[in-house]
């Protein structure tokens, strides 16, 4: 009765799937950790910012005055040198300035004098920006412009042409012009507008192009105050108007617009905190960058450092970790990225809430993803306080890849760990349960072989030592069987037992009726003596037979086997038979080749006796009894079959048991008590044969299969 | 007038069998237990005692007392007459040095006449032997009167029953004898393995004195019979 099914080895399996809750709880657990590291790293970043700024308070020289009393400033009149990172090479090919053309700022009818709205960009329009690189402001000029008019080669004047005028204020505080006017492509030359003397600190190259020209120039730092312009102005004849482009008034100091270079001192004291690990800026208020240092790729923050990893030959553990787990940790993982690319920022502009904070005189914090989505920046800002106004702010900003970076050194750990005690863990349940379910599976075989298909108890379970529930089952079991067997054994013995007991009373029955005998009776009581002494031998009888099958079993545990011949046997017993029931017939089918068997020949014929006053007493009357002996290469084949009645159903094989008949009353002639086949049996075990009941179409056949030598 | 001692702890039975047997004119003493009838041997032998092997409280008290009989006389016939008839109890008994050992379902008459075989074999002993009682079958040779056989001159010692047997095969050499021949021939009542362990017992007792004996033979389905080769 066997029920496949869930096992408990698959649901202990199953049950260990709550192991894999491990690593989301670990997850979550590192993801806390990853989340107070970067409170910690903005503290730290808000600190490092903090720092700076205390160097850089109440320190007005550093800033910018005129910017600082501007209410605002305009991106266009008001000019900024961008930090150029390389030198320049004058030369009208803008091949260093390619990576800050989106800094340049386009200049069209909005800046030009006498204003003109119908004003066409072909007409004249530029874009501009200028920078700084080591001591010099460098200007760059794309001019669109139809004609372009070179000063004459005679001419003295140096505005009738198309010519760029710069303005400035110097470092003393005046206003200083001057004119570029080109007679041809090539270096230029700036003539001071009040009394046309050129100045060679003005350097720069002249460039026609397609559309108009270009210009790139320098000026030394030195010869710059605060403010400063540029006009590009353009010539188209002497009919013609002459147009102004340019970035501020050019002719009145106070609405010159103000230039912003970077400052070198506030430079210097920010170099010192490049080691800081992260990128550093200084702003003014108006978000113009003042001062920066260090680079994003490397600012990983303070948790950096402490991952450097060490390059030292790795341990054969380690090396397995890297081969074969971190790939697979990786899936889920991601990895920093080393490059990736952030904005660029307009230096002239830089913005951000934190920054807005920050000039409101707020620290503030600020975490933002690059655009490629492969990095987060955390940025920190902080006010620059002098005579209690915000002058400017000091903006840190790190990627939060050093972070990152000790999550995944730690969720690397932790998912190896969970890993090993998933394995384990699995491995411990999964051979737990492999010996729980075996063990029953034994003990459940166990019992199954105690009892056999018919029933009858075989033997005793051994029972387990092991104090557990399993063994306190097999123990139970045990018990069970031992009950079982015992009572079965005193089913069997009954008979015995009671043949036993029976025979004293019938002794005394017997003796007493026998000396009546011996006295003179008359006919009457002769009659009653008689019939009594019948009842008795009757009674006599059935206890022999009751005790046959005990005596059977005493002499089949004391039996001597012996080499006998099968055939010898069953021929000579088939003969007596056919001598003793003259009237019954048999079909004999018995193989004349001797069959030799190990055993008890006197059982064999004891069995047969059994079978064969079985099957004459079942028999229709005037039907043959068939026997048949045949063998193959292992067994003897022994069938005997007769006509008559079909056993019940529902016998089966007990019809083998002790004290098992299946006779109708009608049949009761003689005293049975169902030994007979039982009998049987015993020997065929004995023998160690098989010996089988079934009905046929016309009545009952026994098999018996008797195992050769 | 012989002494007939009937150990028995069945009142009943004990009373039935000595009130039958002193009808047969002996003098018959019945003893319910080991400790009384112990005590009257001591004092006096019978000429035969009839034993019960479970007496009372004593499973085996029919054992005990046999081998004090035995010691007190080599030659005294017991008989076992009990209800136990395993082959154990039965071996056991012959062993302890019983002349016979019978269950409780034989019959009044085959148990007089039992014992008056005994009796009479008894008395043969005492005279020499007379010929004519003697049948020889080859190297057998069966004194009727004695009960004795012997094999070879070697003397086989037999119970009665085993005797009967032995006689009733002998007597008509190769002719098969039933069991149930066998049986009425030995006087007593049993079933089909019960005789056949009997002739297996005469066997291994022939046996013991000649390894190569082989003169009983099973006829399967139908008997023995006594073939001297």
């Amino acid at each position: 009765m066997r029920r496949a099914g869930f096992g408990l080895r698959s649901q202990v399996i199953v049950l260990s799937s709550f192991l894999l809750l491990l690593p989301w709880l670990g997850y979550e657990y590192v993801w806390e950790m990853e989340k107070y590291l970067r409170k910690g790293q903005e503290k730290t970043l808000v600190g490092t910012t903090r720092a700076l700024a205390t160097a850089l308070h109440e320190r007005p020289k550093l800033f910018d005055s005129q910017a600082s009393f501007l209410e605002q400033v305009v991106k266009g009149r008001d000019l900024y040198a961008y930090n150029i990172n390389g030198p320049i090479k004058l030369d009208g090919q803008f091949n260093e300035w390619q990576l800050y053309r989106p800094l340049f700022w386009s200049y069209d009818q909005h800046y030009l004098h006498p204003a003109n709205l119908d004003h066409h960009g072909n007409d004249l329009s530029f874009s501009h920006m200028v920078g700084k690189f080591e001591r010099h402001l460098y200007a760059v000029f794309e001019v669109q412009d139809d004609h372009l008019f070179y000063r004459p080669a005679n001419s003295l004047s140096v505005t009738r042409n198309d010519h760029l005028k710069i303005a400035f204020q110097s470092e003393v505080g005046e206003l200083k012009t001057y004119i570029i006017a080109p007679k041809n492509d090539g270096w230029i030359t700036a003539y001071d507008e009040m009394d046309l003397r050129p100045t060679p600190q003005i350097q720069g190259h002249f460039q026609h192009t397609a559309q108009g020209y270009n210009i790139e120039l320098r000026l030394p730092l030195t010869m710059l105050g605060k403010k400063l312009g540029f006009a590009i102005v353009d010539w188209d004849g002497k009919d013609q108007t002459v147009k102004t482009m340019s970035t501020s008034n050019l002719n009145d100091l106070n609405q010159l617009g103000s230039v912003l270079v970077p400052s070198p001192e506030i430079e210097r004291i920010v170099k010192g905190m490049g080691h800081s690990g992260s990128r550093i800026w200084v702003v003014d208020n108006h978000h113009r960058v003042l001062a920066q240092s260090g680079d994003i790729k490397h600012a990983d923050g303070v948790w950096a450092n402490s991952l450097e990893d060490a390059k030292q030959s790795k341990s054969w553990w380690e090396s397995i970790e890297h081969t074969y787990l971190h790939p697979l940790y990786y899936l889920i993982l991601t990895r920093p990225a080393d490059e990736f690319i952030d904005e660029t920022y307009d230096n002239a502009a830089l913005e951000g809430p934190h920054i807005r904070a920050a000039l409101s005189g707020q620290a503030h914090s600020h975490w933002r993803l690059t655009p490629d989505k492969k990095a987060v920046i955390l940025s920190a800002a902080y006010p620059i306080w002098i005579d209690d106004q915000v002058m400017g702010a000091v903006i840190a900003e790190e990627t939060t890849n050093g972070v990152r970076s000790i999550r995944n050194k730690a969720l690397e750990k932790l998912f190896t760990v969970i890993l090993a005690v998933m394995l384990i863990g699995t491995l411990t349940l999964f051979f737990f349960a492999t010996r729980i379910s075996s063990r029953i599976r034994r003990l459940r075989d166990l019992a199954e072989q105690a009892i056999d298909p018919q029933g009858r108890v075989l033997g005793d379970i051994e029972s387990s030592q092991a104090g557990d529930e399993i063994g306190d089952l097999s123990r139970s079991f045990a018990n069970i069987v031992g009950r079982l067997g015992g009572y079965t054994h005193y089913l069997e013995n009954m008979s015995s037992r009671l043949s036993h007991e029976l025979r004293t009373p019938v002794a005394v029955v017997r003796s007493s009726l026998e000396s009546l005998q011996l006295d003179e009776l008359n006919t009457e009581q002769k009659k009653y003596v008689e019939r009594a002494s019948e009842g008795v031998s009757r009674l006599n009888k059935i206890i022999t037979t009751m005790s046959e099958a005990t005596r059977l079993e005493q002499s089949i545990a004391h039996a001597d086997r012996q080499r006998f011949d099968l055939t010898h046997v069953m021929s000579g017993c088939m003969q007596g038979y056919q001598f003793t029931y003259p009237q019954q017939a048999f079909t004999l089918d018995i193989c004349k080749q001797s069959i030799e068997l190990d055993g008890v020949p006197e059982f064999i014929a004891q069995l047969l006796d059994k079978i064969i006053s079985n099957a004459l007493e079942f028999a229709t009357p005037e039907t043959p009894i068939a026997v048949s002996l045949s063998e193959n290469d292992k067994h003897a084949l022994l069938v005997i079959s007769n006509y008559g009645p079909a056993l019940p159903e529902k016998i089966g094989e007990h019809i083998f048991d002790s004290m098992v008949s299946v006779r109708t009353q009608a049949m009761q002639k003689q005293p049975h008590l169902g030994l007979g086949l039982y009998i049987a049996r015993l020997i065929c075990d004995f023998h160690h044969g098989k010996i089988m009941a079934r009905n046929t179409e016309h009545g009952v056949e026994m098999s018996l299969t008797l195992p050769k030598i | 007038m012989k002494h007939i001692a009937i150990v028995e702890d069945e009142t009943a039975i004990r009373e039935n069998y000595s009130e039958m047997l002193s009808k047969q004119g002996y003098q018959v003493s019945g003893y319910c237990d080991r400790i009384s009838a112990e005590l009257a041997f001591t004092e006096k032998l019978p000429d035969l005692a009839i034993v019960d092997i479970g007496l009372g409280d004593e499973i085996d008290g029919g054992f005990t007392l046999c081998q004090t009989l035995r010691g007190l006389s080599k030659t005294l016939p017991i008989i076992f007459l009990t209800a136990r008839d395993s082959e154990i109890d039965t071996v056991c008994g012959l062993r302890m040095g019983a002349d016979d050992y019978l269950t409780k379902d034989i019959s009044l008459p085959h148990l007089a006449a039992r014992i008056a075989a005994l009796f009479r074999r008894m008395a043969a002993l005492e005279v020499p032997v007379v010929a004519e009682n003697i049948i020889n079958r080859g190297p057998l040779k069966i004194d009727a009167n004695r009960m004795q056989v012997s094999w070879h001159d070697h003397t086989i010692d037999l119970t009665i029953t085993e005797f009967w047997m032995v006689h009733a095969l002998a007597q008509r050499p190769g002719h098969v004898k039933s069991r149930n021949d066998l049986m009425s021939d030995a006087k007593i009542f049993v079933d089909d393995s019960t005789i056949t362990s009997h002739v297996k017992r005469i066997r291994k007792k022939f046996i013991k004195v000649d390894a190569d004996f082989n003169c009983i033979d099973t006829i399967y389905g139908m008997g023995y019979r006594w073939e001297h080769s």
